[in-house]
Parts: structure tokens; sequence; C-alpha cells
């Protein structure tokens, strides 16, 4: 029998002083053990937590993680190199280009093969638009939590958008699973070019219109400002990365750091907030959609320019053509190995990227083989949840709802 | 480094009502707004060559099926959700499937089986909606995955496309 195991979590800096504002409190030190989810809409997912309520006030959290595990890593090693890339849409589905990208690179480190220019082009276009879809995710499930209900239609309708965009691209609105090792699938022809230019044209109106509903709005303030502060040092022990660690004033963007498909070349600014709370975390955010569409919008330039094929031609990763399959005996052997036993050179490789959560990074090893010894998954929304106890103790209960949604995290990836 | 603003609220904003109007105001102006929703079973989705639906066996103009029973979709399938048994025949292809079955239920639209195949025989449909009263009535047959070759051209000329797309030095004759 496996035992349940639980951390008990000290409460974070400043819980005792709060708790001692309630000394007079008639029932100041009883304590109830509340659960929270793991159905609870407000858990984005089904995260459990477990709070020690005293009164209103928390005194400890513990939360409570894997009611989502699939165990995407060990499918990893049973499927192959290729067969993963739908897994990987799966972990964080609010951006599941974002992952493949990811994936993709890993196994192109590990390959040693690069994408050629074209593909790294459209891979930053996809990135940057799974970016603005997530934080828009961000934007109206943190306005819902904390009761700004018309603030999710219109983030959602925005999302909407990019979905229309997304679906008229790869066919699908979801999981779309159209980055290859070696490339993506398929080329951006004008009609989604012209498509994704006039979103980007919209989309910083509607950006400014929701952020005005908001960003000055007592409530939202109220609500945001001063709740669930992580310092700079906290953040991070904690090991956060991406919004939340930038968020604690922390200049850290591996697009600048460990720059990845040409991010180099790009211009953009990293947005650092100065106080580590749930509103800094939301300026951030903001900010980063505004940089996102600029990005966005000089990778479309350079589609014009930089032309060529989107996936390598390689015969031990890549498919070769379909018409070449039938006129030639040598391609067909080629597919049938491609498809039944593609193998990667022996060793090891780790890449991460940027995604909208943290540093997303695939560490894969290889033997050689078809299939990986290992892939590890290192999903920044693990971190995240993990500064929840952190931040959380000592705050009353209504908070937690703001802090769970500012450290913004999605359960398929935590749990993987 | 761009350190993200934290303005202080001004009077006005403080006393709150005013900016209820405020709101106020972009939720009127919505009311007039181009309505974005969709009355969905009634109104559905328009579908193009590039949609992916699910998977269909073409069937050529004379009527036999393409596929030839290789196992490559079965190989590719990152769901498991082919399962394939083949026999000969003596047609010229020499070989053809006896049971083709996708199970609907497993199936994710991903594609691979149309990448995989060499012989151009599955290919994505535009068909998307799924419901039926028991799983195993989700699990189709060769019968009920079948669709005339002209059914399936659009999404048969794309991935012609695309792959020209790919393959303007192609070194392969
Ligand atoms: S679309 Fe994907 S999941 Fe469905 S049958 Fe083809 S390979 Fe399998
Ligand atoms: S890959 Fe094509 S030819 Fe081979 S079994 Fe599948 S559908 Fe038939």
């Amino acid at each position: 029998m496996t035992e349940h195991v639980t951390y008990e979590y000290s409460p974070g800096a400043g819980a005792e002083e709060l708790l001692a504002q309630h000394q007079d409190d008639p029932i100041h030190g009883e304590t109830m053990r509340l659960n929270m989810g793991p159905q609870h809409p407000a858990t984005h997912g089904v995260l459990r937590l477990m709070l020690e309520l005293d009164g209103e006030t928390m005194r400890s959290v513990t939360p409570d993680v894997g009611y989502l595990h699939r165990g995407k890593e060990k499918t990893c090693e049973t499927l192959g190199w290729h067969r993963f890339f739908p897994h990987t849409d799966r972990l964080d589905y609010v951006q599941p280009l974002m992952n493949n990208v990811a994936y993709a690179l890993a196994v192109e480190q590990l390959a040693g093969i690069e994408a050629p220019p074209r593909a790294q082009v459209v891979r930053v276009l996809l990135m940057e638009l799974s970016r603005i879809m997530a934080h828009l995710i961000y934007f109206g499930t943190l306005g819902i939590d904390l009761g700004a209900v018309t603030l999710f239609f219109y983030s959602f309708n925005q999302r909407e958008e990019l979905y229309r965009i997304l679906d008229a691209y790869t066919g699908h609105r979801m999981n779309n699973t159209y980055v290859r090792i070696g490339g993506v699938y398929a080329d951006i022809d004008e009609g989604i070019e012209s498509m994704i230019r006039s979103f980007l044209d919209e989309f910083p109106g509607h950006l400014e219109e929701m952020n005005k509903m908001v960003e000055r709005n007592r409530i939202w303030i109220d609500r945001n400002r001063g709740v669930g502060v992580i310092t700079a040092e906290e953040a991070q022990a904690l090991s956060l990365t991406g919004p939340n660690l930038r968020g604690s004033g922390v200049e850290w963007d591996l697009r600048r750091e460990q720059p990845y498909c040409g991010y180099e070349t790009y211009e953009f600014d990293v947005p650092t907030g100065s106080v580590g709370d749930c509103y800094d975390r939301f300026l951030v955010r903001v900010e980063e959609m505004r940089q996102s569409a600029r990005i966005a919008r000089q990778a479309l330039d350079r589609l014009k320019d930089v032309k060529g094929d989107v996936l390598l031609e390689d015969r031990r990763f890549v498919l070769p053509p379909r018409g070449d399959v039938h006129r030639s005996m040598e391609e067909l052997i080629y597919q049938f190995k491609i498809v039944t036993d593609l193998r990667v050179p022996r060793g090891e490789a780790y890449h991460a990227v940027e995604s909208s959560k943290g540093e997303l990074g695939f560490y894969v090893v290889s033997d050689g083989s078809s299939r990986p010894v290992r892939c590890h998954i290192r999903a920044p929304g693990l971190m995240n949840v993990q500064a929840i106890p952190h931040v959380a103790g000592g705050r009353l209960f209504s908070d937690m709802v703001a802090i769970i949604g500012s450290l913004d995290f999605v359960m398929g990836e935590v749990d993987r | 480094m761009v350190v993200v603003e934290r303005k202080e609220l001004t009077l006005a904003e403080r006393l709150y009502l005013p900016e209820i109007f405020r709101g106020m105001a972009i939720t009127f102006r919505k009311l007039f707004a181009k309505r974005v929703t969709r009355q969905y079973p009634e109104e559905p989705l328009p579908t193009t060559e590039v949609t992916r639906g699910q998977p269909r066996l073409v069937v050529n103009d004379d009527g036999n099926i393409a596929c030839v029973s290789c196992g490559l979709c079965e190989a590719a399938c990152p769901a498991y959700a082919i399962t394939i048994d083949g026999h000969e025949t003596d047609r010229t292809i020499e070989r053809e499937p006896e049971r083709f079955d996708i199970d609907m239920l497993r199936c994710i639209l991903c594609g691979f089986c149309e990448e995989a195949c060499p012989k151009d025989a599955i290919f994505m449909s535009d068909e998307l909606e799924l419901a039926d009263y028991t799983r195993q009535a989700l699990v189709y047959n060769i019968e009920r995955l079948k669709r005339p070759k002209s059914a399936l051209q659009a999404r048969i000329d794309y991935v012609y496309r695309l792959n020209d797309r790919w393959q303007s030095s192609s070194s392969t004759s």
C-alpha cells in the first residue's frame, strides 16, 4: 500500500502578524480544515488545496497535485520520437503550438539539425500567437474568478479570433500538432498571413479596451494589489520563471538569455514588475501581450523576405514529399523507415523555451533507438503551484482565487 | 529593463461611481457591435480542405479500395486507433485490407495516418460530428470508412499542394 504523503508548508512571510490582528476574534485559534477542489472551478482544473482556516484567515495551504496525471513522460518512452507530438499539445492545452516547438527543439538539438530559416520565422509567429492566446485565458479566467464576468467574454472573444486563424491554418482549433522534427508541417500562405495581420491590427485596441475596464478599477485593485507578494529572492528560491518571476522584478526571459529560433534578432521589451504582487503579475502579462503582438508583426514582415521550405530536407527525420514516394522506390523505403523506425542519435539534450507560464523545457535522452530512454518535461506550472502555500499563508480565504489566478498554471502541464 | 507602471488612482476613480458609468459605456457599445456567437447545430462552422476531420479511406474510381494494407498508418497512429488485417488479392496491387477498423473514440484527428500512407489511401475528411449510443458503434469498420475519391479530392489536392511547396528543390526524379 502506498502512503499518501503530504507536506506541511510554513506560512509565508508576514503571516504571523496578519494572524495576530485577529487576536480578539472569538474563534481565533480554532482551526478548520477545508478542501478546495479538486473539482472547484476556481482552481483552474483539478488542483486540490487543503486549507487550514482560522476564521477566514488561511493558516496554511497544502496543494495536492496529480489528479490529472496521464503519464506523459512515460508515454513518450513507449510512443517514440515523432508520435509524441500530439501528447505535447495536451500538456498546456491553451498553447499547444508552443509545446510542439519546445519538444521539436529538444529533439532537433539531440539530432544536431536545425529547422530552415522560414520555419524558424513561422515558429516564432506561432509561439507569439500562442502566448497571446494563453495570456488571454489568464486574463479572462482571473476576471471571472474575481467576479468580473464580462471581462471573460471580451477576452474569450479575442481568443476565438485566434482560434479561427489556427483553424484556417492547421485545420484544428485546439491541439494542433503542426510542428514537426525539422520544421513545421505547412507554410503560412497569403490568406493566413492577411488573417493574422488583420488580427494584429485590431488586437491592441481590443486589449486596451479590456484593460481599461480593470486596470484602474477599484475593486480589481483592492483584490489584487498587495495580495500574494513574492519578493525577487523568494521567486528565485521557488524556481519561478516567466511572468511570475518577472512580476517580482527579476529580468529573466529565455528569449533574451538563451535565444532560440532567432529571437535575438527581434525587437521587444521584457516587462518586469516592482512589487511582486498579483497586480504586478497582471500588468506584466498585459504588457507581454502587447510585446507579443509586436514580435508577431515583425515575424509577419519577415515572412515576405525569408523564402524557402518550412521543412528540412533530411531523410533521417523528415518524411519524403508525397509525390516522390510514388515515383521512387528509394523514397518509399525512407517513408517506411521514418514512420516505423525514426532513430535519433545517442545522447541527451535539454531545450527550454519561454512559454506563457515560464521556462518550458524538454530533457530527452536517446540510446540511439527509435524510442527515447527518458523524456522529462520541465513544466513551469508545477513551480507556480509550488508558490501557492508560500504566498497564501495568513491571507484571507477570498484572496486564494486571486493568487491562484495570478500564478497562472494549467493542470494538464502540472500533472502531465 | 521596462518596469510596468503602477499608477495611483485619481479621485474620480476612487469614488467609483463615475467608473461604473465608464464601464457601462463599454458594455453599452457592445450591444450594437457585431454578434459573435453562433447557433451551433443549426449554423455549423464552415469546413475547408484544411479541416482535419475524421480519417476516411479512398475508394478509387474503379470501385476498388486504394489501401494495400501495408500497416504504416497503424504504425504511425499515436492513439493506437487503427487495426488492420490484410489479405492477398488477384488485383495488380496484390494486397487489400480484410479488416480496417478505426476506433473513432480513440482517434485524435492528428492526421499522422494521412501523412504516413504511401498509397494515398487514407485522408482526413471534413466530417467532424461524432455521436452514438454505444461505444461499439463508434468503432468504424471498413464499410463505414470508405468514401469515393471525389468526396476527398479537395483534401488530396491540398495535401499535394503542401508537398509541392516543400519540394522546390527535390533531388529525386
Ligand atoms: S488521425 Fe491520428 S489518431 Fe486518428 S487514426 Fe489517424 S493517426 Fe490515428
Ligand atoms: S498506410 Fe495507407 S495503404 Fe497502408 S494500410 Fe494505411 S491506409 Fe492502407
